[in-house]
């Protein structure tokens, strides 16, 4: 151990400058502009939204318990699964993929003190909560009815908590918008020297190809929402055919968005499972290559499927046909990529970790979210079953038994980096299991359910779909318990959980050669990278990060 | 650089064996879809409704094979290759990175499956779209909440049932008056929204006698939960044609109550060209197009209906005065054309008359 | 301990000037990708306005007069104008003629102020004149006052900047080596032009 300090190793650029730690509670932990805090409160926040939305999810599981209701008005009723679903999309899974892992991880993964642009970061995480508050504000005015989705006209009818949801989305949308721009720059340009493209961590390849999305789909959502009301508000035309207007514009520029959302919400989930899977399986991800480019292809390729939401709105027939088929093209890419991570696991030494099982229920389940969306492809079945639980069932598939679960994996395999204590993995155990049979529990049935004749966006229903409603309404409560046992075991391992080192899981990544917590400028030294980490038979790829576990000071604050 | 040591695969016999019984699995699946008695739990109402259920029993069937064998390979994996406690702390897998031929294998299946899935679903979607156009025309049009039904020769709009004759094929025409809401028969397998402005059109022939629910897939206001209480009645001709002349007989009224102004000539002075305009956008375009008169909707187009020659002779052999749109507007047609519905129904005044027939006038 | 220095090309600058050269390609990476998605913006009401034009209803819809082509013709050689001096300004600047820069930059605004002034001309003939439009009337007022009225706040915005950066110049914050608020300024200034380019043509030339 030395205690010489770091030299200058990159010229005295951006790598060599390190500014002075800040001083007193508001400058570390509330105003802050290092990516780690900044990805703790999205992560903390967006948490906080779960609970809230998981709460109104539960509403309507009570409500769907009888076939004619009863637990909530139908109007109620139809407020809560609108903000349901706009909560979960936009103040949950978005920001906690982006916003959370997104900033806590990938800087640390490409070698990188802090984002392109940290002040902005901390201007798009401020704008999320206030956001959010406005969106739940919508409560106190009538919140919208018309779904996460909002078609007009009739949500040109709705109450004026409509406008607000328009306006907090667009609020939400700004973050998004500004932290695409900023992860797209720290991409680009402050990468440790060595680190090309094809030696970045998979998470970072999931980062890469989410953050253009950000960019360019959320202002297209910006643009519909500013319409919708402007017309709600002021009158002007827009989507009203009375007054000229479309309805089908609206659900062209929402889906020209809302389809790359959904990608903006899985590709980052993808980067996480391929960051889990190799570390517990103490081997390579199968597939690099094909793994990063296929994301990069998903994010192109999203931006050109939008209209099959559209199947039955009256858009040109001959339109349907192409979009069908580029969405059938694009479960090629998806289905490498869940070939290639079942292939990591063969000829593995595997640690049943929570974060593994997670990983692994994460490709279970994704995986027949994934098939179900080909069935929705298909235009002639799309027209039997649009509209139905068949399709809530498929996007929960993929957004819980998908998303949610790689929120989870990288919540018990990144807590210990950023917490420095291990959350406790009986607790986890059981939180994965009760979780999975609660979730399947809960949105199996609901594919036959609407194959039979149960359409969506109901506060009751025919008697006849009453026995799996409530299968399915049991089944959630479940999932409820789960989830408290997981939030539990954050709490309580904050303070009490098992130390966890640098290194707990053998992970092979950047972020796991620092300390946990890291220094606030995370590396002492930027190291050089010379090849994919992966190969657990080499020796790790880096150089220069001798001094990262002593007690070395780092170069000099401000020194140049 | 990283270099690629290459690795010793052997698939062991654990392998075989359960590739075997995934390989037994997944054809148990596929068996179980084409076997399964769809139409016991819904009749397939339609010609193409069995066409529908023939591409979801594909898939079903495909979709179930190709996952047993991700979820049977993950279970396997995950539990023959757990590390053992015997095993050193430091134990490393087998350090495989990609195996292009199995990748290209991985990649060109899919591939030949889309383009199969493409090539069914295509033909699929052309025996959906390619529906005769030779039967009978009837409209749906959405309201909160209900749908009304109208049919050629019976004035008005019927809201209990829709029926229809078996065999025959059917052009329905579906539009709102309101927002946006779905018809949906899911023993049709079909549905399509009803949109305000537009008129969309499915065409099917109903193969099978029986009552089928109607039902909105459309979020619509509060009392959507409630749209589903109508019934399509698929009967046979000697049924249909019974209730139809029952209906043409109920409705025969609606056609000779005439607006206020007492059924006589209609003053069409005063009238405002932007009001009816905004009329016409309201309440004709769903039907009537602003192009000339092959451009159809429902109706046809009426760009030039009061000043171009070339414009059909509409009314006694000479082409239409403003006089006579307006009695066309007051009473509705019925004629080789189709059925235009009369004021009362379209909920026009004699002010709206004369605005509309300004407007008309300005399309030239 | 000995740690191994890393040397890159460049690594023979002063520190401070290096540290400057990475933060400004940041910067003006980060200002493109902004004017990128700001584009987004742009072409999502363009596709709107173009999606509501073909809606069968003829184009101006009935009882709106045609627009003045020629009166936002020469409207628009005062931004074109603008965009020229604005381009002088920052070779003036790069190359050290500081008197020329200010004059051209005076003239940038002017033209960019009088562009504005003739939006406004054109807009109060629009509402107050013969046939009545504005804003909510219909989807030609919906589509033409958002989008011209879009532009021209994103115009008014470049001008209040850019009159900012006049004061900030007089006042001497940029040098000869550290003017980029003069470059993305300058790129800000040309995103206006070509914005109103696409929609000069689609609304007037269409």
């Amino acid at each position: 151990m030395s205690t010489q300090a770091a030299q200058l190793t990159h010229g005295g650029g951006i790598a060599d400058h390190i500014h002075p730690e800040p001083q007193g509670f508001v400058r570390r932990y509330v105003f802050s502009i290092d990516h780690k805090i900044i990805g703790i409160q999205y992560i903390i926040t967006a948490w906080v939204f779960f609970i809230l939305a998981g709460l109104l999810a539960e509403t309507i599981r009570t409500q769907l318990l009888n076939a004619n209701g009863g637990f909530v008005s139908p109007e109620t009723y139809n407020e809560v699964y609108s903000i349901h679903g706009s909560a979960m999309v936009w103040l949950v899974v978005i920001p906690m993929l982006t916003g959370g892992f997104g900033n806590l991880i990938f800087p640390l993964q490409i070698g990188a003190r802090d984002v392109a642009f940290p002040w902005l970061n901390m201007l798009s995480f401020w704008i999320f909560p206030v956001a959010g508050l406005m969106l739940f504000s919508s409560f106190l005015m009538g919140a919208p009815t018309a779904g996460w989705t909002e078609y007009p006209p009739v949500s040109l009818q709705g109450a004026p908590g409509t406008s607000m949801w328009a306006a907090a989305i667009f609020l939400v949308g700004v973050s998004s918008t500004l932290t695409g721009i900023n992860f797209v720059v720290t991409l680009l340009k402050m990468r440790a020297p060595g680190m090309t493209f094809t030696r970045m961590p998979l998470f970072v390849w999931g980062q890469f190809a989410t953050a253009p999305l950000l960019m360019i789909a959320t202002t297209a959502l910006a643009a519909a929402l500013a319409a919708l009301f402007m017309e709600r508000v002021f009158g002007v035309p827009f989507y009203d055919p009375t007054k000229g207007g479309s309805p089908v514009l609206w659900q062209h520029m929402f889906w020209f968005y809302s389809h790359p959302a959904v990608y903006i919400m899985i590709l980052p989930a993808f980067g996480i499972i391929s960051e889990v899977l190799p570390t517990f399986s103490r081997k390579p991800i199968f597939g690099y290559k094909l793994i990063a480019f296929s994301s990069a292809a998903i994010a192109l390729a999203g931006f050109m499927v939008w209209a099959h939401h559209m199947f039955t709105s009256g858009l040109a027939p001959y339109l349907q046909l192409p979009f069908m088929i580029l969405t059938f093209a694009i479960g090629v890419p998806t289905g490498i990529k869940i070939f290639s991570w079942t292939a990591t696991l063969w000829g593995g030494k595997i640690h049943l970790t929570t974060a593994m099982l997670f990983a692994i229920g994460f490709i279970a389940l994704f995986t027949c979210g994934g098939i179900t969306g080909i069935f929705l492809a298909a235009v002639p079945y799309d027209l039997d079953v649009h509209g139905t639980y068949f399709v809530v069932a498929h996007f929960h598939y993929v957004l819980v038994g998908g998303s949610l679960m790689g929120i989870f994996a990288g919540m018990y395999y990144w807590f210990p980096k950023m917490s420095g204590r291990l959350l406790n993995e009986t607790l986890g155990k059981i939180h994965f299991w009760t979780f999975f049979v609660g979730f399947n529990g809960t949105f199996l049935p609901m594919h036959w359910l609407g194959v039979e004749g149960m359409p969506r966006w109901v506060a009751t229903y025919d008697p006849q779909f009453e026995f799996w409603n409530r299968f399915a309404s049991v089944s959630s409560y479940v999932m409820g318990i789960a989830i408290l046992v997981f939030f539990v075991n954050v709490v309580w391992s904050v303070r009490n959980g098992k130390k966890a080192g640098p290194n707990p899981w053998g992970g092979r990544t950047l972020e796991w050669m620092i300390p946990s917590p890291p220094h606030y400028y995370n590396f002492k030294q930027i190291p050089t990278v010379y090849g994919l980490p992966y190969d657990f038979s080499h020796p790790l790829p880096y150089k220069g990060l001798e001094d990262e576990l002593t007690d070395t000071p780092p170069v000099a604050a401000g020194a140049h | 650089m990283v270099e690629h040591r290459a690795q010793p695969v052997r698939l062991g016999r654990g392998f075989w064996m359960v590739t075997a019984l995934l390989a037994v699995l997944g054809a148990a699946g596929i068996v179980f879809w084409y076997v399964f008695p769809l139409e016991q739990y819904l009749p397939a109402a339609i010609v193409t409704a069995r066409q529908v259920d023939t591409l979801f029993r594909f898939m079903a069937a495909t979709g179930t094979a190709l996952y047993v064998f991700v979820l049977g390979y993950l279970v396997y994996f995950a539990l023959a290759f757990r590390v053992r406690a015997s095993d050193p702390p430091d134990a490393i897998g087998l350090q495989i990175h990609d195996n292009p031929k199995l990748e290209f294998w991985w990649a060109i299946i899919p591939v030949l499956f889309v383009i199969l899935l493409s090539v069914v679903s295509v033909r699929i979607w052309y025996e959906i779209m390619l529906e005769p156009e030779n039967g009978i025309v009837v409209q749906a049009i959405g309201h909160q909440f209900d749908f009304t039904f109208r049919y050629p020769q019976i004035n008005g709009e019927i809201s209990d049932e829709m029926h229809l004759p078996v065999n025959v094929p059917v052009t329905l025409n579906l539009t709102s008056s309101d927002v946006i809401h779905s018809f949906w028969v899911p023993a049709m397998r079909l549905k399509n929204d009803t949109v305000p402005g537009l008129v969309t059109t499915i065409r099917f022939t109903p193969r099978l006698t029986g009552r089928y629910q109607i039902i909105c897939t459309q979020f619509c206001g509060v009392l959507h939960s409630q749209m589903n209480k109508q019934v399509l009645v698929v009967e046979d001709k000697t049924a249909f044609n019974a209730w139809y002349r029952g209906m043409q007989i109920k409705n025969a009224h609606v056609s000779n109550a005439l607006p206020a102004a007492g059924g006589g000539a209609i003053s069409l002075a005063g009238g405002s060209a932007p009001a009816g305009q905004t009329l016409f956008q309201q309440k004709c375009s769903a039907c009537h197009a602003i192009g000339p008169f092959d451009q159809r909707i429902v109706g046809p187009g009426l760009k030039g209906v009061l000043h171009d020659p070339a414009h059909p002779n509409l009314v006694n052999g000479d082409p239409a005065t403003p006089a006579d749109v307006a009695k066309i507007l007051q009473t509705g047609y019925t004629g080789s054309i189709g059925t235009m519905p009369n004021a009362t129904t379209n909920g026009l005044s004699t002010q709206d008359i004369a605005n509309l027939v300004a407007y008309l006038e300005t399309l030239k | 301990m000995a740690v191994a220095s890393v040397t890159h090309a460049g690594a023979g600058e002063p520190p401070a000037d290096r540290l400057y050269a990475e933060t400004r390609e940041l910067r003006l990476q980060g200002f493109l990708l902004f004017l990128i998605s700001d584009c987004v913006l742009f072409s999502s009401f363009i596709f709107a306005y173009l999606y509501l034009r073909n809606s069968g209803q003829g184009w101006p819809p009935p009882g709106i007069k045609h627009l003045d082509v020629a009166f936002a013709a020469w409207n628009s050689v005062l931004l074109f104008g603008s965009g020229a001096t604005m381009h002088y300004a920052l070779e003036n600047w790069k190359h050290g003629n500081f008197i020329k820069y200010m004059w051209m930059l005076i003239f940038t605004i002017i033209l960019g102020a009088g562009f504005l002034g003739g939006q406004g001309y054109e807009y109060t003939h629009l509402i107050f004149g013969e046939h009545v439009s504005w804003w909510g009337s219909g989807i030609f007022g919906a589509s033409f006052f958002t989008l011209t009225g879009m532009h021209g706040f994103h115009v008014f915005v470049g001008v209040c900047y850019l009159t900012v950066l006049l004061m900030q110049s007089a006042a001497g914050v940029y040098t000869g080596e550290k003017y980029f608020g003069i470059t993305a300024g300058t790129l800000y200034w040309h995103f206006v032009d070509v914005i109103w380019v696409v929609l000069f043509s689609i609304f007037y030339l269409i």
